[in-house]
């Protein structure tokens, strides 16, 4: 080993605590990021798995302005012959004027948001229907699901009481209907139609006045990484020119939700890593006090002939072996925590679970990151080392 | 002329400015010859420990010049100036001044390791301590051994290099009385084995017995350059 790494590794490890409080500060200061990373990334992605499971699917299929007059059978039968499809479903939006009701009176009308699937299709390219904590999801042509919000507007009904909502048509008339409530949907973070009540399509296809015609096909796929490749080939076969469709990825379609939510992560992202620089500065605090004390051994080594460079190296070899331990400390840590909110499927007062997964890049950047950081620290002491004179650090010393 | 190690010529070093100059040196000049072993004596504060650091290149004089082994290294770069220092000097200190991170071996192979030079480095370091005692201390921290003992590591280490001069600032000054004789025993005779050059500062004339010349130095000014005609083998 080459004598300034031993002398080097000799001066810090020898300085248990310097070592430990220096590396702790690095180790933390990635802790920090990480843990930022967990939650904050972990809900954006919990926020996309849910927008994929409850409302866009992986590609999301609608019709410039107007509704989709092609036959949905023939829709989702062409997409599901693509290899990485799994399953495409239909899906009909409108509004209906509800009552809301309280000890058997009437509260107040309000609208609430009405959406139309098909029973079966929609289990196959939806997990809406495993969000039914009370009951079951949309089967027969009168049955209605409620969201949870709207069930608590309502006054919490029962599985099995019917309700009346009020439409109105294609034509601006309306059209007034019983239902009955055959399940109530919760989802954690309401990210799901807890404000909406879902019904049978063809139920609402009909009240409408609007037989043959679809909102919308969320569309499932086996390999998400194909959305691209998927929304291309319908675009391609069904030009925009012709059928004025439009199909977009789930980071095109949930645009509005994440993009907010991509700012507060650079934000978070932003903070952790201005704890990063407050553990640098601790590395500089620390191997200044570190030259401090070492300073007759740096006169000794300079007498028998070091040069300026040698004691530079000195202590940037420290700063490396702060910064490795630390990194590697940190890494410990974070990847510990990281692994605990996965199989934990940690949540925070009953919001989404968070979709965690294992960054690696992004570990390898921050421990990349803090290891420069701490040599980077270690030059201005390093540097005050190369200025110490041999007599006077030997006097002083 | 061919066998000077050492010759200091009108050499001045002057701390402050203006009226607060201090003269610690004053038109000091002497020479030494290979082999010998020379005293530097006086009272605190003469100016012995400043000539000692002129001579070791820790230090530059104000005025004159320094020539060791037939070089002037006042025109060496600091870098120069490190590995003339490495190569060409010994240095042996008051309190050893050893590196307490560092076994005793590992001390004693600093010189060369700085120097680049590794061969047979362990073996003659490991010869070096057994010719002082210390073979069965070599891999204790330096911090671990007695103070006579890290004066003799701190004597190998000097030596490792085969330096032209070795110098010693009061070598002996924070010893007891055994350890310092058995010290002053040692550095004479490795001077008479292996022929180094030996320039020692020290208050403390009468612990060093014959010597090969005394420089007395009184206020920064020699004041008796006594040459003793000791007689040699051959």
């Amino acid at each position: 080993m080459d004598y300034r790494a031993k002398v080097g590794l000799r001066f810090i490890t020898r300085r248990k605590g310097s070592l430990i409080a220096a590396s702790l500060a690095v180790s933390i200061a990635i802790l920090v990021v990480q843990v930022n990373s967990v939650i904050f990334q972990g809900l954006y992605n919990a926020i996309i798995r849910d927008q994929i499971n409850y409302r866009f699917g992986h590609v999301y299929i609608t019709r410039n302005e107007n509704f989709i007059t092609k036959s949905d059978k023939m829709l989702v039968n062409w997409l599901e012959r693509i290899p990485y499809v799994e399953a495409a479903a239909p899906r009909l939006e409108s509004t209906a004027s509800i009552n809301a009701t309280g000890s058997g009176q009437t509260v107040r009308d309000y609208d609430v948001p009405v959406i139309g699937v098909d029973p079966v299709l929609d289990t196959q390219a939806s997990t809406m229907y495993t969000t039914v904590g009370n009951g079951q999801y949309v089967s027969s042509r009168n049955s209605i699901v409620l969201g949870a919000l709207v069930a608590r507007d309502l006054g919490n009904p029962h599985v099995g009481d019917s309700i009346k909502l009020k439409f109105k048509d294609r034509n601006g008339l309306d059209q007034l209907k019983r239902f009955t409530i055959v399940g109530i949907t919760q989802t954690a973070g309401s990210v799901g139609l807890d404000n909406s009540v879902i019904m049978n399509i063809d139920t609402l296809r009909e009240i409408l006045g609007r037989p043959h015609e679809t909102q919308s096909i969320m569309v499932r796929l086996n390999d998400p990484t194909k959305d691209q490749v998927v929304k291309d080939l319908f675009l391609n076969a069904f030009p925009t020119r012709s059928d004025n469709f439009k199909a977009q990825t789930i980071e095109e379609s949930a645009e509005q939700t994440l993009s907010g939510f991509r700012s507060g992560i650079a934000l978070i992202n932003l903070v952790g890593y201005f704890g990063m620089m407050s553990s640098a500065f601790a590395v500089v605090t620390i191997q200044m006090m570190q030259v401090t004390s070492k300073t007759r051994e740096i006169g000794i080594m300079r007498a028998i002939g070091s040069k300026r460079k040698d004691i530079l190296m000195i202590f940037i070899f420290q700063g490396m072996v702060i910064g490795a331990i630390g990194a590697g400390l940190g890494t410990v840590f974070g990847v510990s925590y990281t692994v605990y909110a996965k199989e934990t499927h940690l949540t925070f007062q009953g919001s989404l679970a968070l979709e965690v997964s294992y960054n690696w890049l992004g570990i390898l950047q921050t421990d990349i990151l803090a290891f420069v950081l701490a040599i980077v620290a270690s030059i201005y002491p390093a540097y005050k080392a190369t200025k110490l004179q041999p007599v006077e650090a030997m006097r002083f010393g | 002329m061919a066998d000077l190690v050492l010759e200091v010529r009108n050499v001045d070093k002057i701390f402050g400015e203006g009226e607060t100059a201090v003269y610690a040196l004053k038109n000091v000049s002497f020479s030494v010859k290979k082999g010998k072993f020379i005293l530097i004596v006086g009272s605190s504060g003469s100016g012995k420990s400043t000539l000692l650091n002129m001579i070791g290149l820790l230090d530059r004089p104000t005025n004159g010049q320094v020539f060791i082994d037939g070089i002037d290294p006042s025109n060496l770069n600091d870098n120069q100036i490190s590995s003339f220092r490495n190569s060409k000097l010994g240095f042996i200190f008051q309190f050893s001044n050893l590196l307490s991170d560092l076994t005793v071996l590992e001390n004693v192979l600093l010189p060369r390791q700085i120097q680049g030079t590794d061969t047979n480095a362990i073996e003659e370091a490991k010869s070096l301590l057994k010719t002082v005692g210390l073979e069965n201390q070599m891999n204790k921290y330096a911090n671990k051994v007695s103070g006579g003992q890290a004066q003799r590591v701190a004597i190998c280490r000097a030596l490792i290099n085969k330096p032209a001069i070795v110098l010693a600032d009061e070598p002996t000054g924070n010893l007891d009385s055994v350890s310092a004789q058995t010290t002053v025993q040692l550095m004479k005779s490795l001077n008479k084995k292996l022929g180094h050059t030996f320039i020692i500062v020290t208050h403390d004339r009468p612990q060093f017995g014959d010597v090969d010349k005394i420089i007395t130095i009184k206020d920064g000014r020699i004041v008796d350059d006594e040459m003793m005609e000791v007689p040699t083998v051959n």
